[in-house]
Order: C-alpha cells, then sequence, then structure tokens
C-alpha cells in the first residue's frame, strides 16, 4: 500500500469514527442543565407554535440572554400549523390601495368594536412589514406576475392583503420559524407540560412543568416567561377545528396566579366545519368562490349579506349557516345537520393549484369529491379571541413583572369580538417578536428575583398530586367528563346562547369539576403518561369553559361572536367593554375595563 | 364490523404485543381506533396525535409494515386493503422507541441541522422589501416545503434500516433540496456538501420513501436531483459522484459498461484493495485484463439519447 493510500484510508476511517460519534450522541428532549436543576433562564418561553417560535428568534437576537421554547409535544405539532387560508399585512403586492389603516378599520369593524384601536394600529402597521421578513427567511408565499409574493381577498378584507402558501400558510409559517429556530441553534425542552407558573407577590419564580419522558417535575427558574400557549377551543372538543392540544394550559396557570382572563366568552365559530368531525375546510375555499347553499340549493348569503356575500366575516356567516338550519333549511338533523359549500363551478386547476388541502379532508372524511359534489358543512369552534390580559401592546406584557403573552392565548386586544380570516398568522408572528424583544430587554435590566425554594415546594406538591391521582382506581373517567362539559358547552355555550342555556351550563360545569376532582386517571406509569397530560388539560379547560360561561352570562348583549337570543342587540352603552374574569377563593370575578376607541367610532356593521 | 388491532407495546423494558376488539364505525380513522381504545378500554395506551386533518406530523405509525398517518387513514379502507379483520399497529421503524407508539424525535432534529436548514437570502433580497420569484421558480420547491416532519419515510428508508450513521433521514434530503431548488436562496453548496458528506451517494433508491410520503413528497427523486447539482456546481468528486461518472463515460464511449475499469474509476487508488477479488475473477475466467472493449455498433444512437436528455436537463 502506498503512504498516499495508506493516509487516504487512514483520513477516511477517522472521519466515520467521529461521524458515528456524532451520530451516535443520544439526544434529549431537554437542556443536561434543566435536568440538573442549574439552568436560569432569562426568557422561557411556553409553547412552541408561531407565536412562541418567533419570541425566542426576537429575544435570540440580544447577546448574552439565555432562551429556551418549551413544548408539551414535539415542536412542530402546534396549531398553528392548521392555519389554511394565509396571512395579513398591508404589503401592497397585489392591490396597491391597500394600506395599514384600511387593514386597521376592517379588523375593527370585523372586531364589531371590541378591540383596542392603539393596539390594532400597531399591528397592522407591523404586519405589513412582517410578510417581507417572513419572505425574506425564505417561506413558500405564492407568487404573482412581478415576482412579489401574492395576495388573496379574505373574508371581512376591504383588499387582497393575505400573503398565502396554497391552503397551507399555517404550515408553512411554523416550519419556516422552525428552520430559523434549528439555524438559530435555539435551546427546545420538548415534550414538557406546563403544569404551573410559580410567582408570589407579584415576583416571578418560574415554572413547573413535568417532562413527559421520565415523568420527572422539574422546575424551571426564569426571569420572564412569554406564554403562548395556544387557545381554548377544546372547551367544545369534537365540535372544533382546533388540535387536541388547544387546551388553554397558559391561560389557566396564569389564572391561577391573578392574571385575569379577557374577554373569555369571545369565542370564534368557523361557518366551515366538516358536518361529520368539525374539522375545517379552509376560509380560502369562499375566497376562491365557494358557494353556500341551503337544501335547496339557494346562496342563503343573500339573506344575512347582500354585499359580501360568502366573503362576510366569520361570526356573521357562521350565525346565518345555523339560522339555515334552524330554519329547516339544512340537511340531517342533530349534530349532523349542515348546509352545503360548492366547488362545482371552480375551475378544477385552481382547486388543484390552491385548495389541494381542502379537496382532500373533504375527499377523507366526508367522502365527497368537491370536483363533483358539494361538501356539508357547519359552524365549528375555531378561535379564542379571548385570552390572558396583556396590559401593554407594546411589550404584550401582563399585569405581573416578567409574564408575558403572545398568540391565541393572550388577548391584547386586537381580535375584540371577532378575528378576521388570516390575522391570527399575523398576529401571532407580530407580538411574538413584540415580546421576545421586550421580555429580552427586561431580562437583561433584571437580575433573578424568584425564589427557588418556592419553585422546589411546587414540584413536591405536584409530586404528590401525580402520586395520588394516578392511584385512583375509581371514579369517572377523564373522557367521559370531557365529553359532557363539551355537549354542555356546546348545547349552552355555543354560537347561540341565552341566560337559560348558559345557567344550565353554569350548573352542569359545577357537577362535572366535582367529578373531575375524583376522577381516575388510569395510567400510574412516570414513563410518557399521556393519560396524566389528559387530565391535566381537562383540568383547564374545565376552568376555562366556566370562564366562557362567567363572560357569557355578564355580557348581556349579542357582539361579534358572542350571540345572545335574549339580547340580540348590541349595547356600546353598556358593554363596550372588555370582560376580566378573575379568580376570587375558589371561584371567579368578574370586572370590566373599557374598550381603547381610537379613531373609528362604533357603528351599526353592514356587509 | 369487530375487528382486532394487534398493537405492539413497549415500556421500559418490556415489550409486548396486545390485542383489542373493537367495532369500526362508519368513517372511523386509525387514530379514532387508538382514540377509543384509550378512552374506554386501556388508558395506559400511549401514541401522539394533534391535529388530526393530516397537517401535523404526530400521528404516523405503522399498519401492517407500512407507515401512515393514523389520522387519515380509514380502517374501512385497510380492511378491504389487506382482507382482513385483523391488523396490526406498530411504532414507526428507525426511531427509538419511548413508550408504545410514541417514539424520539429529538435525535433527527439534530441531524436536520447538518445540511443548514434555513434560507441563505441572495444579497439582492432584504427583509423589508422581500425576495423576488417567478412562478416557476416559486414550483421548483413549493412541493419540498409541504414536508410535514412525520417521518414516515424515515420509516420505510431502506438504507437507514441498513445503516443509519452515515445515511441522513430521508426527509432531511428533501428539505436540503428545497433549498438547492429555491431561486431566493444565495449558496446551494452549502446545502449540498453536507448532504453529499452525509449521504447522498448512499441511497439504494428504493424508493420506499416516496410510496410512502403521505403528502406525495419524493425524497428518493429529490436525491437524485441532488446528485445532478453536484455536477452542476462542479463539486469535487467522491467515490459516488465517481461511480455515476464511470458509468457515464463508458456508456458514452463504449454504449456498455468496462467492468474491468469501474472499480479504478470509482475508486482510484483505493481499488488496489480490490486486487484479491479481481485476482479470483480472473482465474474463473471472469475478468480478462487484457481486453479491450470495443463500442456497440449502435453507439452513435446512444451518444444522440445522451445528449438529448443533457440538453433537456431532465
Amino acid at each position: 500500500m502506498s503512504r498516499r493510500t495508506f493516509l487516504k484510508v487512514g483520513a477516511a476511517a477517522g472521519a466515520a469514527v467521529v461521524a458515528g460519534a456524532y451520530f451516535a450522541w443520544p439526544g434529549s428532549n431537554i437542556p443536561e442543565a434543566v435536568r440538573s436543576g442549574s439552568a436560569l433562564y432569562d426568557v422561557l418561553i411556553i409553547g412552541s407554535g408561531g407565536a412562541g417560535m418567533r419570541a425566542a428568534l426576537e429575544a435570540s437576537k440580544q447577546k448574552g440572554i439565555k432562551v429556551a421554547v418549551m413544548t408539551k409535544m414535539a415542536p412542530t405539532r402546534s396549531a398553528t400549523t392548521m392555519a389554511q387560508g394565509g396571512i395579513n399585512g398591508a404589503a401592497r403586492n397585489t392591490d396597491t390601495k391597500d394600506s395599514p389603516e384600511i387593514h386597521a378599520f376592517d379588523t375593527v369593524k370585523g372586531a364589531d368594536y371590541l378591540c383596542d384601536q392603539d393596539a390594532v394600529a400597531y399591528y397592522t402597521e407591523e404586519s405589513a412589514k412582517m410578510l417581507f421578513e417572513l419572505d425574506y427567511s425564505g417561506i413558500a408565499f405564492n407568487r404573482q406576475e412581478d415576482g412579489r409574493f401574492h395576495q388573496r381577498k379574505m373574508g371581512g378584507s376591504s383588499y387582497a392583503r393575505a400573503a398565502y402558501s396554497a391552503d397551507i400558510s399555517g404550515h408553512a409559517v411554523l416550519h419556516t420559524m422552525f428552520e430559523q429556530c434549528l439555524k438559530e441553534n435555539i435551546d427546545f425542552i420538548s415534550e414538557c407540560q406546563l403544569l404551573e407558573i410559580v410567582a408570589m407577590n407579584g415576583k416571578l419564580s418560574g415554572v413547573v412543568a413535568v417532562d413527559m419522558r421520565s415523568g420527572e417535575m422539574l422546575s424551571v427558574p426564569a426571569k420572564t416567561v412569554i406564554v403562548a400557549t395556544g387557545g381554548y377551543g377544546r372547551a367544545y372538543w369534537v365540535r372544533t377545528s382546533n388540535p387536541y392540544s388547544s387546551t388553554g394550559d397558559g391561560i389557566a396557570a396564569c389564572l391561577n396566579i391573578g392574571i385575569p382572563f379577557k374577554d373569555p366568552e369571545m369565542v370564534q365559530f368557523h361557518p366551515t366545519g366538516l358536518a361529520s368531525n368539525g374539522v375545517l375546510l379552509s376560509e380560502s375555499s369562499r375566497s376562491e368562490g365557494a358557494h353556500l347553499l341551503n337544501s335547496s340549493g339557494e346562496r342563503f348569503m343573500a339573506r344575512y349579506a347582500p354585499k359580501a356575500m360568502e366573503l362576510g366575516p366569520r361570526d356573521l356567516v357562521c350565525q346565518s349557516v345555523e339560522k339555515e338550519i334552524l330554519a329547516g333549511r339544512g340537511i340531517g338533523e342533530g349534530l349532523k345537520a349542515a348546509v352545503y359549500l360548492d366547488f362545482r363551478h371552480i375551475p378544477k386547476a385552481i382547486i388543484q393549484e390552491r385548495l389541494f388541502q381542502v379537496r382532500q379532508l373533504a375527499l377523507q372524511f366526508e367522502g365527497v369529491d368537491i370536483f363533483d359534489a358539494p361538501a356539508p358543512i357547519r359552524g365549528t369552534c375555531h378561535y379564542s379571541m379571548g385570552g390572558i390580559d396583556v396590559v401593554d401592546y407594546k411589550t404584550c406584557a401582563t399585569k405581573i413583572a416578567g409574564i408575558y403573552a403572545a398568540g391565541e392565548c393572550s388577548c391584547i386586544s386586537v381580535h375584540g369580538a371577532n378575528r378576521l380570516g388570516a390575522n391570527s398568522l399575523s398576529e401571532v408572528l407580530v407580538f411574538g417578536k413584540t415580546a421576545g424583544a421586550a421580555a429580552a430587554a427586561y431580562a437583561k435590566g433584571a437580575g433573578y428575583e424568584g425564589d427557588k425554594e418556592k419553585l422546589k415546594a411546587a414540584v413536591a406538591a405536584w409530586n404528590r398530586k401525580f402520586d395520588e391521582t394516578t392511584k385512583r382506581s375509581q371514579g369517572a373517567s377523564v373522557a367521559m367528563i370531557r365529553d359532557k362539559m363539551a355537549m354542555t358547552m356546546w348545547n349552552n355555550a355555543g354560537i347561540f346562547r341565552n341566560e337559560k342555556g348558559l345557567r344550565q351550563a353554569m350548573g352542569d360545569m359545577q357537577e362535572l369539576q366535582a367529578m373531575y376532582n375524583t376522577c381516575q386517571v388510569g395510567d400510574s406509569s412516570r414513563t410518557c403518561n399521556t393519560a396524566f397530560m389528559n387530565y391535566i388539560e381537562l383540568g383547564n379547560l374545565l376552568r376555562l369553559g366556566k370562564g366562557i360561561i362567567y363572560g357569557g352570562l355578564a355580557r348581556k348583549e349579542s357582539r361579534g361572536s358572542h350571540s345572545r337570543t335574549d339580547f340580540p342587540q348590541r349595547d356600546d352603552k353598556n358593554f363596550l367593554q372588555h370582560t376580566l374574569i378573575s379568580k376570587e377563593g375558589d371561584g371567579f370575578k368578574t370586572e370590566y375595563r373599557p374598550v381603547m376607541i381610537g379613531q373609528y367610532k362604533p357603528v351599526e356593521r353592514k356587509y | 364490523m369487530a375487528i382486532t388491532l394487534k398493537i405492539q407495546r413497549f415500556l421500559g423494558e418490556k415489550k409486548w404485543e396486545q390485542e383489542y376488539r373493537l367495532e369500526v364505525e362508519t368513517g372511523m380513522t386509525v387514530l379514532g381506533a387508538l382514540i377509543k381504545i384509550k378512552e374506554t378500554m386501556d388508558p395506559t395506551l400511549t401514541f401522539t396525535a394533534s391535529c388530526r386533518s393530516s397537517i401535523c406530523g404526530a400521528c404516523a405509525v405503522k399498519v401492517n409494515d407500512n407507515a401512515v398517518l393514523a389520522c387519515e387513514t380509514l380502517l374501512a379502507d385497510l380492511l378491504k386493503r389487506y382482507a382482513s379483520d385483523t391488523l396490526t399497529i406498530a411504532p414507526l421503524g428507525n426511531f427509538t422507541v419511548l413508550r408504545d407508539l410514541m417514539v424520539d424525535w429529538q435525535p433527527k432534529y439534530d441531524r436536520l441541522k447538518k445540511i443548514k436548514p434555513a434560507l441563505q437570502p441572495k444579497t439582492e433580497f432584504s427583509a423589508s422589501e422581500g425576495c423576488r420569484q417567478s412562478k416557476d421558480e416559486f414550483k421548483k420547491y413549493s412541493k419540498n416545503s409541504e414536508c410535514i416532519l412525520c417521518g414516515s419515510c424515515v420509516s420505510e428508508c431502506n438504507k437507514s434500516n441498513l445503516n443509519s450513521k452515515d445515511f441522513l433521514d430521508p426527509f432531511i434530503f428533501s428539505k436540503a433540496a428545497k433549498f438547492v431548488a429555491d431561486s431566493r436562496d444565495k449558496d446551494a453548496v452549502a446545502h449540498l456538501e453536507p448532504a453529499v458528506k452525509d449521504g447522498l451517494w448512499k441511497c439504494l433508491n428504493c424508493q420506499e420513501c416516496a410510496a410512502k410520503c403521505p403528502k406525495g413528497l419524493s425524497p428518493a427523486e429529490d436525491i437524485e436531483k441532488m446528485r445532478i447539482a453536484t455536477f452542476e456546481k462542479k463539486m469535487s468528486s467522491n467515490e459516488g459522484s465517481d461511480h455515476a461518472m464511470a458509468f457515464y463515460d463508458d456508456v458514452k464511449e463504449l454504449g456498455r459498461l468496462d467492468e474491468a475499469k469501474l472499480a479504478l474509476k470509482t475508486e482510484g487508488l483505493k481499488s488496489a484493495l480490490r486486487v484479491p477479488v479481481a485476482y479470483r475473477l480472473m482465474r474463473s475466467g471472469k475478468l480478462n485484463p487484457l481486453e479491450q472493449a470495443k463500442p456497440i455498433g449502435d453507439i452513435e444512437k446512444v451518444r444522440a439519447i445522451m445528449k438529448a436528455a443533457k440538453e433537456k436537463k431532465l
């Protein structure tokens, strides 16, 4: 063997050993410092959806700031992936007449004036810029002739404003964020479920979470926490388009430490959920021209929104669908009642290019090929406008120093009583960025003021709770309580509400809470105990469901998504205010805060 | 109808198969069945799921040894396909199992970082004005952006099964190919180099990844495209590319392979290690080192086909 060959072979063998060592590195869902208890994060983000990842990217721009994203699943399984239609921002690529001001007006009107107009103005200014940033980050935006990203018109928008990636825009946003997080080497604390935010006397200590893999209760000290855990749509269990994970964990954790739950009653029902299981057919269906038809084939939106027709805002369209069903002009009965969404007049090429996911979902779950037949649809719980009370939209701060909130779990409030389609993706990115920057700046100027002993005590309490609840061999099952909760929420606190129904729901929820207190988890293993996870999630949903009912009872008017049959009119005199539900003893108390009105004075909405 | 699901269980050190019998309801998916079992029969059954509409990638499992998304796979279809009332469900292959059907993604993310998985925008673009790209350029990579990180391709990959230490997971190649094909990216080589280093030429081309991807991506095809890109980018050669070039040169020159020279062209001096094999081949008359290979009769036709293929940039 020549010397050169010898060296070549030697080098190859060396490289193989090095590569082998790299690949053999086991990896962990948790950074070593967290497990050993020596970690102290400057910015700890809970939730790995669009808001959480965007916050992490922004916070990590500050030098010397230690950032991590905690998530109860693997990082890319969040609700953000499910957003379909697009991401709003007045970038003016497609419609040069658009502007942040018009976007703001559409948003305020869509919100039925229950949003803070200063926050909305900030959001629309920032979201116009955000789209270009996203493009620069590598998102797969569909293009127009001049090479810029194309924008489509979504419900309630005056102009074509939503940049999009076919009908998987949220997936595109989330994976672009994940790519950036990998590039920036952001720490993920994966498969760890938030159990508690520990804060006493206004001082944040950190969080307690359960490591799903080992079942170990972890305490993670942090100078700041950004809650980005998503919405609470699973309070309606099957009648929702949300993922199983949308259980409002962060909102419940904040509620427990005295941060109010703002506008909880503002739950958006999306008009086009599949009749059989609530899975969403994207609003881009209607954006691309799909018609809503009743059982006699009539485009019934002419009755409710003669100008906007199918492109009215979601609350209006959804309530119209429900009215058709109630008037006997739907198909099917009971929970399976529906109307039609008809695509047959749309060119097949457009469907294939821009609505392929919609076509697949209808085929899969309803056995309907939208090329040939209309799909049966009905309202489905889609979005939580309410959430953690953010007191400063420029920082996303809550009333407790060091705790921030962004994304669907927060209520800033931009969406008021009804969110417009394609506003949520830009909202999560704009306010994720804002929260990330603010938390990092705060952490930089502050020492750790928490109490690690309190964290340890909380860990011990959770260990006892785990042992106690998983040991039970009697009591109701988590699934049974959950299904009963969903039934009463859908029937009594759903698309249409009234005093009697809400009272009924309140009583039901109290009974269910009592059952929950003695229910059985059914799995006592510490390893990957998803049954315990579901048990914790149900506890959160019961609390938040009660919040929805409280807010709904107190708001004696109809506004946006909150439609009271006993108070069908909007009442600006008494209710142009945010509902604030907070903990008082074992129960809740209700307070109000006036809405910030800017240049757009409340008028009646017409579409 | 009633069916039996044989589910592979795993907890700690223990591995077993457990049977569950349940009624199939109309429209019931594999995920629907797993949930029904967990909620009504056995709360300890462990799996992951989130969106239940085929977009989050959390619920991929193996049914009768084939990776599927549990949330989109109808039991009725499976029963028909396999003509049986019994199905087996197991965790994805080529992953470490954490418990039952739940697998460990963490090492995959660590490996994903190797191919520089983020756009490196060209200098003419900016964060304030975005990028420019034609509709055709967009189409070149948009399919690859549809990967949901479900792991179906990994589970089915025969090369990963054989040895994953020198081979990145199929979806990672698709991710790299996305950036290579994206006209907004300024440096394809930065994504190609690690791909070459970690197995680009080691794919067995079995096409299982393409067959099993629930989103219709084809990592195998992406690997082919990136191999071509390494030639276009005139990247330094390696055994894989030399082997391909040896085939190419032989076919162009002779219209067939000259096997006597193949090892030499592919491996260079390292082929000296093959001498014992060559010696045995010679002794049994299967290799004649003195034979001068001659072009086949229709060599011009072969060359014309190759020229056409090259110009069309297949």
